[in-house]
């Protein structure tokens, strides 16, 4: 209270806004140009091509569903189940749930650059728009695909919902911390961008999209399952496939390594704004 | 009002360190328009993105009242693969105001006619300039930021668009950055020189524009 009569009227007024309506205000504002961004995503993202946003749902399912088939048509058995194509298309879509959403929200902020001009705009804005639109069409992606693919199985599948909510919970937590930290480190060292896109390439083949890590030899088992992307993958499997014996899965590591990728995402985020940086 | 309180902010572009302001404290009362003077490169756009709120502080604060504008007749924002319709329409979203009645109000000001519906990447320079500034006319500040004020469109669309600003400027003020000391005497009341890390504030412009000039003959 004392310190509250200290402080000169405009400062008392300011103070009571504050805690009367502003914070609400802040959010409402918020809400609305995240709504702005993600109407605004919709219409750009494949703006040249006939069609247009129908492509961001088409394009992976066509993707994916094609390998699929292809790879369930060579006949191998899969590792799990009897079905191929389930078992790839589970691999895939669980990778895509971090990979997907990584890259697209990594180029959040240097793609709308110019809309960081708007005094209104907070960078994060940009940033929750990809996130809720790329969350949306992830979903809408994997559904059509996981209920074709069902059909390709003759055993039946109980599905656990824990699991794949867990899953794509946490892949899109990595994804966004790791996104956040690019964002500072991409605009400081550009070499840096070149070393990631690299060093990242061969993630596909090392995250357990096709195989099953728990099967590995024993070095390499250890190796692959220390990938939290490896873990996400196997943590969204266990959805579809009952499994006896150890998958792998190190639930303490995966909280453990979202949790900190989120925090050093944001501490870079927030301590370096290289949003509004000049080039 | 704008106030200033012990600011400080320094920018650091490839290595070179340059101090903008350096603990200022000032206050811009509301009700009449500030011309900002400085020499190339004191950080008068600088300052102008500080007042907006697109740039932070090193130290100190910035306490705004009011409704403070982007640069006026700013374009970059414009997506190209979008039209001129839709462009207005994400500004009118961000900035919480009627997007019907903005878009109708930018229709009937940049006189775009059909292109108004085109991609903006069809657009000519000054088309772009035209939407550019009827998105700015279109929604009321309580500040308009000027860098450079730039004159777009042929004689008549200058005239409009002159006589639009002026018109708001009766309930708005305005905070320009301009070279030209003719256009700070007739959109300004007040100045700030800024100099070597330092703002003066001057109640009258003409005193302003006095200091600077003796400023730039002292180098």
């Amino acid at each position: 209270m004392q310190a509250i009569r200290a402080l000169k009227p405009d400062r008392l007024y300011l103070l009571a806004v504050s805690v009367r309506g502003m914070p609400l205000n802040h959010l409402t504002t918020h809400l609305r140009i995240v709504s702005a961004f993600v109407i605004r995503e919709i219409a750009t993202r494949y703006g040249r091509s006939p069609g247009g946003y129908v492509w961001a749902l088409l394009e992976p399912v066509a993707f994916i569903g094609l390998m699929s088939v292809l790879l369930g048509a060579i006949g191998r058995l899969p590792a799990l189940g009897t079905s191929f194509t389930l078992f790839y298309a589970t691999g895939y879509l669980a990778f895509n749930m971090y990979k997907g959403m990584e890259g697209y929200l990594a180029s959040a902020i240097s793609g709308n650059k110019s809309l960081m001009s708007y005094p209104k705009v907070s960078p994060f804005d940009a940033i929750v728009a990809r996130l809720i639109l790329q969350g949306m069409t992830s979903c809408v992606v994997a559904w059509v695909i996981l209920y074709a693919a069902l059909w390709t199985t003759s055993q039946p599948v109980t599905i656990q919902w824990s699991c794949i909510v867990e899953a794509i919970a946490f892949a899109w937590i990595m994804a966004l911390g790791v996104a956040l930290g690019n964002t500072v480190l991409f605009f400081k060292f550009p070499l840096y961008q070149k070393i990631f896109d690299i060093v990242m390439r061969p993630l596909f083949l090392l995250s357990g999209v096709f195989y099953v890590p728990a099967h590995m030899p024993h070095p390499f088992s250890d190796i692959l399952l220390a990938n939290p992307v490896t873990q996400i993958v196997v943590l969204f499997r266990d959805g579809f496939y009952v499994q006896h014996g150890d998958t792998g899965l190190d639930m303490p590591y995966l909280i453990a390594i979202s949790a900190g990728l989120l925090f050093f995402g944001m501490l870079l985020f927030t301590l370096f704004p290289v949003a509004r940086a000049r080039d | 009002m704008i106030r200033l309180e012990r600011a400080t902010k320094e920018v650091r572009m490839k290595g070179v360190r340059k101090m903008i302001i350096d603990d200022v404290s000032v206050t811009f009362p509301r009700g009449k328009s500030i011309g900002l003077l400085g020499r190339n490169g004191a950080g008068k756009s600088t300052l102008l993105q500080i007042i907006a709120g697109t740039l932070e502080l090193d130290r100190g604060r910035i306490i705004r009242q009011g409704k403070i504008s982007w640069p006026l007749g700013f374009q970059g924002s414009f997506q190209g693969n979008l039209s001129g319709e839709q462009n207005v329409r994400f500004v009118a979203r961000i900035y919480g105001v009627n997007t019907d009645e903005l878009v109708a109000y930018v229709a009937e000001f940049a006189e775009l006619g059909q292109f108004y519906h085109a991609p903006v990447r069809t657009y000519s320079s000054g088309m772009k300039a035209r939407l550019a500034f009827g998105v700015s006319m279109g929604i009321n500040f309580d500040y308009y930021l000027v860098d450079e004020i730039t004159a777009v469109g042929d004689t008549n669309f200058k005239r409009k668009s002159q006589q639009t600003f002026k018109e708001k400027l009766s309930n708005s003020d305005v905070i320009m950055v301009s070279h030209s000391t003719g256009t700070l005497r007739d959109y300004c009341q007040t100045g700030i020189v800024l100099e070597n890390g330092q703002m003066t504030y001057y109640d009258d412009i003409n005193e302003a524009i006095a200091v600077h000039e003796s400023n730039m003959k002292r180098h």
